[in-house]
């Protein structure tokens, strides 16, 4: 590898992670900005443990977002089913296209468009108005994970299945959505990175008594830095980072696995 | 058999056909028609005309477009060695995941951060005056805003080009350099142009939720830089006007679906037709 | 033959990925306008010799040498030699123009002059016309030749060609096996032919080298290699073989399966124990009286020209017979075959040591003409 490209590398992780790190390094700072290390305390942490509100937002935010992945992977991948199996070309292009809408539209105008949505059938802003928005916005992405899925499994498998005897119910639990699985799970998982990074579309549905992480961040930002906010970014980082370590060691696991069994196949 | 799998079907497209009327086409016509919809007046094109004919609004529309450019092209910029760069690399899976992981910590908490790094006694003030530069406004300026926001979309670029790059035939450059083409010269005129799927992909991505950037431009840009956003979010939120910010958000998806136009692949549309 | 000059040569050259050895001390030399073949399995370390050639890939130890010159580290842009791949590696964002032009522009040629080359070329690989047409327009085959006509629009001095007629149904690979040596002899480049089917090697070379295990096994023309394979697995990739253990008892008598046999081989310890050769196509059914071998037919299968029949002998092993007459299956059989049908290998003689001692006993007088078994083999090729 050239020294260009290790100088290159070098760069973009230190301008990805800077700002993260900082965030982490203050978090430790017994004084209270994001200036001037006063010296070490886990004082903010202590703070964060006794915000009930805080904590309470998180835990908020983490039920919405795994709610909202799971109710948008199940319609997403009856969505791609429908969208795979439709043979009217118009009727699946008209689908794809309406399912794509909102994938390319910007936030605001998700948040403005559901804001009136909401608003005309008569809902209270809320946990639910929330909740239908971020399903809303999840769906298209699952969708365009398990489609190519769908699209690249071998057609005589499911012939085949259903040559041998197999019902339809039976062809779709055991074949489809076996061989379609990764495809559901990369949709899950992009659904709960697109909830958990969401800030306009739940800024514009939520009402009073509702909040999530990003909205809470907003308006104390405004008033001002917290470093009880840094301490709750940090162990929201630690978390994703031991996330990234598993998955990756996970996944060398299998892929070792699966290349040994290739091996003593060919032999 | 084939009956059932006929009904099968019609389940399918009954359960998504009804989420994409209610939540897609529904919200979107309500958005339409909030537009037209002018507080006193009934159905008019009275927003559209007040919107054409206003300075200021005009000039937020290309000021929108001109900094979701900037941000584009300088998140392009700066993904796409880093992309080319991560695939050369051994552990190249972990290297990506590592380069998504800033995307689980919630956009507010990364801008939060800049917050700290770019204020009067931030960090970056403070090396600054260690060099022995007098102290710099650096929160609250349009380099800021365009950092900031170039920062929070820069996993979304590089990684649809790391795909792209990784489908490319690996004997293609090989092929490339056999017939005499330099390093350089097999960028330019192998990888460059077979990676364009996932450039316009990056580019996609990035250009849209940038020309509606509303929460940086508040926070980092000091309302500085006010995009189609800021002014959509201040009618609907603050001066509750949603007939007109209805009409900015509809001029906001025309925008979209021209960005959409001009960066789809016109040679794979030609094949799609044939077939 | 013309005078031919030495264009490229490998001295002891050694290629090692961490604790795998892939080539070891290789030596080689090709001349100028010939036809070379690398044959082997895969993982033979043939298409990696192709690799090094080209640049792709950098010795760990030894010489390249082309031209006069050390190349080792010369990157492959700038080596006068271009490469054939398997997959056609043809530009998918270029039409079959622009691929072929690719070499070409790149050294700045005049725009109507690269126009000349390209359909210079396209005529060359019989697709003159095709100029604007899309590669995933072509068939497998065409792709081929475009990726022919694109390796020969550089002028290269050495053409690479990595196993390039794999992915084509048996009757294309046929007619462009033909192609591409009609097409070598006139333009006269040396080739450097990668291919793991024999088959395809012996029809089109001027000179093999065998490979196994990252060493060349044998080298020779295609004649020599069928005739005279050094070792247990030449005689076994090249044809088809049945190689049984043997005594030498003395010079020219053999013995194997419980009889003494008159050969033609010499050179070896008295009482050397040996493989001996029999192409099944040199064996002969008759009578059990008249047979030099008796043999119980097992199993026989119809291949269009002839029945390949499988047999035994008492001690259980198997004789592979081509016959153009079918036998009976379960009746016994007698073998025969001559003298100079007989080909006899030593454990572990190395190709070097073949050849010296090969040298070594013709100059003694020997029992038949040489020359009488060499003229014989081809033919048999030439029906197959």
């Amino acid at each position: 590898m050239k020294i260009i490209e290790r100088f290159w590398l070098a760069f973009c992780f230190f301008l990805l992670y800077a700002p993260i790190l900082f965030l982490a390094v203050y978090s430790f700072n017994s004084g209270d900005a994001m200036q001037g290390f006063a010296g070490f305390s886990w004082v903010h942490y202590q703070e964060l443990w006794q915000d009930t509100r805080l904590l309470q937002i998180v835990l908020n935010t983490l039920i919405l977002a795994l709610t909202s992945s799971l109710i948008a992977t199940a319609i997403g991948t009856i969505g791609a089913l429908a969208i795979y199996r439709t043979e009217r070309r118009l009727l699946k292009q008209t689908l794809l296209g309406l399912n794509n809408v909102l994938l390319v539209s910007p936030d605001v105008i998700i948040g403005a468009a559901f804001l009136i949505l909401m608003t005309a059938l008569g809902l209270k802003l809320g946990f639910l108005t929330v909740l239908l928005a971020h399903v809303a916005f999840s769906i298209p992405i699952v969708v365009l994970m398990v489609l190519p899925k769908l699209q690249e499994m071998n057609r005589d498998l499911v012939l085949a299945a259903s040559d041998l005897g197999a019902k339809p119910t039976e062809v779709l639990t055991k074949v489809t959505l076996p061989v379609i699985a990764p495809g559901i799970f990369a949709g899950f998982f992009m659904a709960l990175t697109y909830s958990l990074d969401d800030f306009a579309v739940t800024f514009f549905v939520t009402g009073n008594g509702f909040s999530t992480l990003a909205v809470e961040v907003y308006s104390r930002a405004r008033q001002g830095v917290s470093l009880e906010i840094n301490a709750l970014s940090t162990i929201m980082l630690g978390l994703a980072f031991v996330l990234v370590l598993g998955y990756y060691a996970y996944s060398q696991k299998t892929t070792s696995r699966k290349a040994t069994k290739l091996k003593e196949k060919v032999k | 058999m084939n009956s059932t799998k006929k009904r099968f079907t019609e389940a399918y497209l009954g359960v998504y056909g009804l989420w994409l009327l209610a939540f897609v086409v529904a919200p979107l016509l309500l958005l339409l028609i909030q537009s037209l919809n002018v507080p006193g007046q009934g159905l008019s094109l009275a927003n559209y005309r007040d919107f054409f004919t206003s300075g200021p609004y005009l000039a937020m529309t290309v000021n929108s477009i001109w900094y979701a450019f900037l941000i584009t092209v300088i998140t392009l910029g700066i993904s796409y060695p880093l992309a080319l760069c991560l695939t050369k690399l051994k552990h190249r899976q972990f290297w990506l995941l590592l380069v998504i992981l800033p995307t689980w910590i919630n956009l507010l908490l990364k801008t939060y951060a800049f917050i700290g790094l770019l204020g009067k006694d931030g960090l970056l003030n403070q090396s600054i005056e260690a060099m022995g530069f007098g102290s710099q406004q650096l929160l609250f300026t349009n380099g800021a805003f365009l950092l900031v926001a170039a920062y929070i979309e820069l996993p979304f670029m590089v990684l649809p080009i790391y795909n792209a790059l990784l489908d490319i035939d690996p004997l293609l450059p090989a092929a490339s350099r056999d017939l005499g083409a330099s390093s350089f010269q097999t960028l330019k005129k192998i990888i460059w142009p077979l990676s364009m799927p996932g450039v316009k992909t990056g580019v996609q991505t990035v250009f849209i939720p940038s020309l509606s950037l509303f929460m940086i431009t508040r926070l980092i840009g000091g309302n500085k830089v006010i995009t189609l956003g800021t002014a959509i979010e201040e009618h609907f939120l603050v001066t509750q006007n949603w007939s007109f910010g209805s009409t900015i958000g509809v001029v906001l998806i025309i925008a979209m679906a021209l960005t959409m136009a001009l960066t789809t692949d016109r040679k794979k549309k030609k094949r799609r037709q044939r077939k | 033959m013309q005078v031919n000059e030495n264009i490229l040569e490998f001295k002891q050259v050694a290629l090692s990925f961490g604790e795998t050895e892939v080539l070891k001390n290789i030596d080689l030399e090709l001349d100028s306008g010939q036809f070379y073949t690398l044959l082997g399995p895969s993982g033979s370390g043939k298409s990696t010799i192709l690799k090094l050639i080209s640049g792709q890939l950098q010795p760990s130890s030894g010489q390249v040498i082309f031209d006069g010159k050390v190349i080792n580290d010369l990157p492959a842009e700038k080596r006068r030699v271009n490469t054939v791949f398997q997959n056609y590696s043809l530009f998918p964002n270029m039409n079959v123009f622009d691929n072929v032009a690719f070499g070409p522009r790149l050294k700045k040629m005049p725009e109507e002059a690269i126009e000349e080359k390209v359909k210079e070329m396209l005529a060359l690989v019989k697709l003159a016309g095709y100029e604007n047409r899309e590669i995933n327009e072509l068939s497998g085959g065409q792709q081929q030749r475009v990726a022919i006509a694109r390796a020969l629009a550089n002028d290269p001095e050495l053409l690479l060609l990595d196993e390039p007629l794999s992915a084509l149904d048996y009757k294309l690979r046929k007619v462009l096996q033909t192609e591409l040596r009609t097409i070598q002899r006139r333009l006269g480049i040396t080739f450097v032919f990668v291919t793991h089917d024999q088959e395809e090697a012996l029809a089109m070379s001027d000179w093999i080298f065998v490979m196994n295990d990252g060493v060349i096994q044998q080298q020779g023309t295609p004649e020599d290699i069928y005739d005279e394979p050094v070792n247990h697995f030449v005689a076994n990739f090249i044809g088809e073989s049945n190689i049984v253990p043997g005594v030498m008892k003395s010079d020219y008598v053999v013995h194997f399966v419980g009889k003494d046999f008159e050969n033609v081989d010499a050179g070896m310890r008295p009482n050397e124990a040996v493989e001996v050769v029999l192409r099944p196509e040199d064996l002969d059914l008759t009578t059990p009286e008249k047979g030099k071998l008796v043999v119980t037919i097992k199993n026989q299968s119809f291949r269009g020209d002839y029945y390949e029949i499988m047999a035994q002998d008492d001690d259980l092993n198997l004789w592979q017979v081509q016959a153009t007459n079918p036998a009976v299956i379960g009746s016994r059989v007698g073998l025969t075959f001559d003298p100079e049908d007989i080909h006899i290998m030593r454990y572990n003689e190395s190709e070097a040591e073949f050849d010296a001692r090969l040298e070594a006993y013709e100059d003694d007088e020997t029992p038949t003409d040489p020359s009488d078994s060499a003229d014989k083999v081809p033919e048999v090729f030439d029906h197959e």
